[in-house]
């Protein structure tokens, strides 16, 4: 068992580093053939250690598996430690998984870049980073791998490093990342001086319950959680990151880091029950995330901004889960949103890559008719995303709706606005499905030969679809539980839905979901209705980025120019002209004793005689 | 009485002994300066026979007086008339100041560090046979303890007379290459 | 016979030396120069006669013979120097000889 944990985190990191290693003396083909093929064994790594649990009795199941002591200060005592149970081994199993198939899709997809190796070099140590955030068995752990996805986030949107767009998406990412690091870091300080331990089972037996430190501590979390999520108020940088290449922002920004936060809340939830305030304003957070980000959604004109943005909608779902208390409910989206939203992504590479880069959808009108089996991806995608019966989306979306109005009548506002949420998500998906593989249109794709794009991109596109139609079909609830009871031993939920709770959640929001879906066809197909105006608060994304740039950015340019002018300049630049010139003079002034004259010199060893004479004398 | 004679003596073998260092360092005249050492190394062989070091004074008439000295008075003539013009002038102005103060510090030094460590108290302590300071008891010194320093010795001296002759004959060729 | 305590002959060896280096430091021309190192080494060596008088033994005194060999050693070749640069037309005044300037 401990083994396949291993052996599954250690795997990616093998094939970085083989790729590094190795450099130009592989191909580029052979560079990816080495990070698809150690993905994929990672994902059969994970699949032994469930197949392995799944014969354990549930007090069983967690493993953990010391290799050795990493920090030992005083009592503190901190080793490499990985912890297999229920909710990692899922973690492993859907970021192994996901991230196979896209790292597969590269394939095709990056096929002739010149800097390909360091493509899947990346692609690599991310896939070990986010392995060893789920696998760690104590927070110390789970902050370096916090740390790494960041890295390996930075460095994969950045990765086209000549264009400066992506250069200063790449850094707005880590920047907003590294915040919330710090807000970590801050977290487990406080954990350290409360409890003196960091190891998950320590630190929920002995962490303080309610009052301001169980609140700080937790505070810390969200705000690492929100950063790395792309929640309010962190959540600018997301939208920029489409500038890295498509499956990037597949596998990272939609599938695995980005849902990191969720992960982490259902990790600690026990410190979160222990701070219903924060837990609380999860929630809300999450919940005005989604509606935000809907909104926005409906005006984006780039493809990949409008699926980044719907990303950031249903991480609000899944904040809105976790936080509530119905973790597994939260987990089940987060794993079925790997699925449709990664083949979303991939979907629209196929058609972007087809049209050598297009992205704006304006200029991608009628690829339905050229590009059918993308289209029907797509389709397949869009209806998971909305939540229609019989996709994953319905499952997993409207167990979170139903979990909620267990919470009384802050329940049941987050309850509402996750069914405006609904309703928005009809809309702008279809409305990018409408627009982009509608029938009308004259764009003109190129194909290779009668396929819509290269073998590898289409069977791990039509692998997703499938998972996107049957993957809902793990829970029902409450009728069919088997992921609640699988988790339950680790993050037992405290918000439950009742039956009728279940049925009244499902029926509205496949309700407001297909009234979505009826709106946009009429909007962008019928055209009964005129497309109203769009709203320019919609358009500049409600200012956030503008807010940002005044309060944080120019303060600090202003403070820097500031400093330049009046002490770097002078003090520092100008105070080596005025060293060189002492040491100049000075030196002059010494070299006045070397003037040739013998008899100085004499007179310098009689003075020297006499000064030693008194040393000598004294000295007795 | 004879103590009263001995001292007389002394103060004026002291005296000439100062004055003549005093007019060696103060003439502009070379030559005199020469005249002038000769009569201090004659004041110092007197000191040294008070002393009991006949041996030494009978030598240093006879060496330094004789023969180096005579070199001396050579080599002054040789070279001629050149008068030091202003002894004391030349060099940077803190030369002479600073001389005078690294001398006077000297000598002050040297008088109070015979002050302390001897008490004040230096007498002849020894007594001494007939035969100190005898040629015999310094030859038999000179052969037996202090053989080495004899020897030495004499290797210096002749290493200085085969340097005195290359000097010489460096400056000869020289010459004789000028007159042809 | 008794006549001055060594301290005195001592000190008067100290005046010598002290009037020696005053001439080395202060005159130019290095004829009197060299006259002004005898001058301190004849106090060097009123110094040792005067202990060996006062221990006894003439220790001392053989010192002091060889300090006058070694000091007519040095005469003879700095005499020799002197020459030369007489010859040479050099002029005889250490200030002019100032290549070792800084």
């Amino acid at each position: 068992m401990s083994a396949c944990a291993w052996i599954c985190l250690v795997l990616p990191l093998a094939s970085a580093a083989a790729i590094t290693i190795g450099g130009t003396s592989l191909s580029r083909r052979t560079a990816g053939y080495i990070s698809t093929i150690t993905t994929f064994g990672s994902f059969v790594a994970a699949i032994a250690a469930f197949a392995v649990m799944l014969g354990e009795s549930p007090g069983d199941r967690p493993h953990t598996t010391t290799s050795w002591t990493w920090l030992e200060a005083g009592r503190y005592h901190f080793g490499l430690t990985l912890l297999t149970d229920q909710l990692s081994v899922m973690m492993m199993l859907i970021v192994a998984g996901v991230g196979g198939l896209i790292v597969a899709y590269s394939l095709g997809y990056m096929d002739g870049e010149d800097e390909e190796r360091r493509y899947f070099a990346y692609m690599s140590l991310f896939v070990f980073s986010m392995l060893l955030l789920v696998q760690s068995g104590n927070l110390l752990l789970l902050l370096a791998g916090w740390g790494m996805v960041g890295l390996s986030s930075y460095l994969l949107i950045g990765f086209h490093h000549d264009r400066p767009s992506a250069v200063a998406a790449a850094k707005k990412a880590f920047v907003m990342n590294a915040f919330g690091d710090a807000t970590l870091a801050l977290a487990l300080f406080l954990l350290i001086q409360h409890t003196g331990r960091l190891d998950y089972a320590g630190v929920f037996a002995s962490s303080p319950h309610g009052g301001a430190v169980a609140n700080l501590i937790a505070l810390g979390l969200l705000g690492g959680a929100v950063a790395k999520s792309a929640q309010i108020p962190l959540h600018t940088w997301l939208p920029d990151a489409m500038e890295g290449p498509t499956p990037v922002s597949a596998l990272i920004h939609a599938a695995t880091m980005v849902t990191a936060g969720v992960y982490l809340i259902a990790r600690t939830h026990v410190l979160f029950e222990n701070a219903w305030f924060v837990a609380d304003l999860a929630a809300a957070l999450g919940a005005a995330t989604l509606l935000m980000a809907g909104l926005i959604a409906l005006v984006q004109v780039d493809i990949k901004r409008v699926i980044a943005y719907s990303t950031m909608s249903q991480i609000g779902y899944m904040f809105v889960g976790a936080a509530a208390g119905a973790y597994p409910n939260g987990m089940f989206h987060l794993m079925t949103h790997a699925f449709f939203k990664a083949l979303l992504f991939l979907a629209a590479g196929i058609a972007i890559h087809a049209l050598t880069g297009e992205q704006d959808i304006r200029k991608m009108r009628g690829l339905g008719r050229t590009m059918p089996r993308t289209r029907l991806a797509f389709l397949v995608g869009s209806l998971a995303l909305v939540g229609i019966p019989p996709f994953a989306g319905f499952f997993s979306k409207d167990s979170i709706l139903a979990a909620v109005l267990d919470r009384g009548a802050f329940g049941a506002v987050l309850f509402a606005c996750g069914i405006v949420g609904a309703f928005l998500t009809g809309v702008y998906t279809f409305r990018l499905f409408f627009t982009v593989f509608g029938e009308t249109g004259d764009v003109n794709p190129h194909l290779h030969g009668d396929r819509e794009g290269p073998p590898s991109m289409v069977w791990t596109v039509g692998v997703l679809a499938v998972l996107s139609v049957v993957g809902g079909f793990l829970q029902f609830a409450p009728v069919w539980t088997p992921l609640t009871t699988w988790l339950e031993p680790v993050a037992r939920p405290f918000a439950e839905a009742s039956s009728w709770q279940e049925a009244l959640a499902s029926a509205a929001a496949v309700a407001v979901g297909a009234a979505g879906i009826a709106i946009a066809y009429a909007l962008y197909v019928a055209r009964t209705i005129p497309v109203p105006r769009t709203l320019p608060v919609l358009q500049h994304k409600f200012y956030w980025d503008e807010a940002y740039d005044l309060l944080f950015y120019r303060p600090a340019d202003l403070v820097a120019r500031y400093l330049n002018r009046f002490f770097e300049q002078p003090v520092i630049v100008g105070s080596i002209g005025e060293v060189t010139q002492g040491f100049r003079v000075g030196a002059g002034e010494v070299s006045r004793v070397q003037n040739g004259l013998v008899r100085s010199y004499a007179l310098a060893l009689a003075a020297g005689v006499a000064v030693l004479a008194v040393v000598f004398l004294v000295s007795r | 009485m004879a103590n009263f004679l001995v001292w007389v003596v002394w103060v004026l073998a002291a005296f000439a002994c100062i004055a003549s260092a005093l007019g060696v360092v103060s003439f502009r005249n070379p030559f005199f300066s020469a005249l002038a050492l000769i009569g201090n190394l004659a004041s110092l062989a007197v000191l040294y026979l008070l002393l009991g070091g006949e041996f030494v004074a009978a030598g240093q008439v006879l060496v330094y007086g004789g023969a180096v000295m005579v070199m001396f008075l050579f080599v002054i003539a040789y070279l001629g008339d050149r008068t030091d013009e202003a002894p004391w002038a030349g060099g940077p102005s803190w030369q002479a100041v600073g001389t005078v103060l690294a001398a006077g510090a000297i000598l002050a030094e040297v008088i109070v560090a015979l002050a302390l460590t001897t008490g004040g108290e230096l007498t002849h302590e020894a007594q001494i046979a007939r035969s100190f300071g005898s040629p015999a008891s310094i030859g038999r010194l000179f052969l037996t303890d202090h053989l080495l320093a004899f020897e030495v010795t004499s290797i210096v001296l002749l290493v200085a007379a085969v340097g005195g002759v290359v000097l010489g004959a460096h400056a000869r060729a020289l010459e004789g290459d000028a007159r042809a | 016979m008794h006549g001055p305590d060594v301290g005195w002959y001592l000190v008067l060896a100290a005046l010598l030396f002290v009037t020696g280096a005053l001439g080395v430091l202060v005159r130019r021309s290095p004829l009197i120069i060299l006259l002004s190192v005898e001058i301190m080494l004849n106090g060097a060596n009123l110094a040792l006669i005067a202990f060996a008088r006062r221990l006894g033994h003439e220790d001392g005194q053989v010192f002091a013979i060889a300090v006058m060999a070694i000091a007519a050693s040095e005469v003879v070749v700095g005499l020799g120097l002197i020459v030369a640069m007489g010859r040479r037309h050099v002029e005889l005044d250490v200030d002019k000889l100032r290549t070792l300037r800084g």
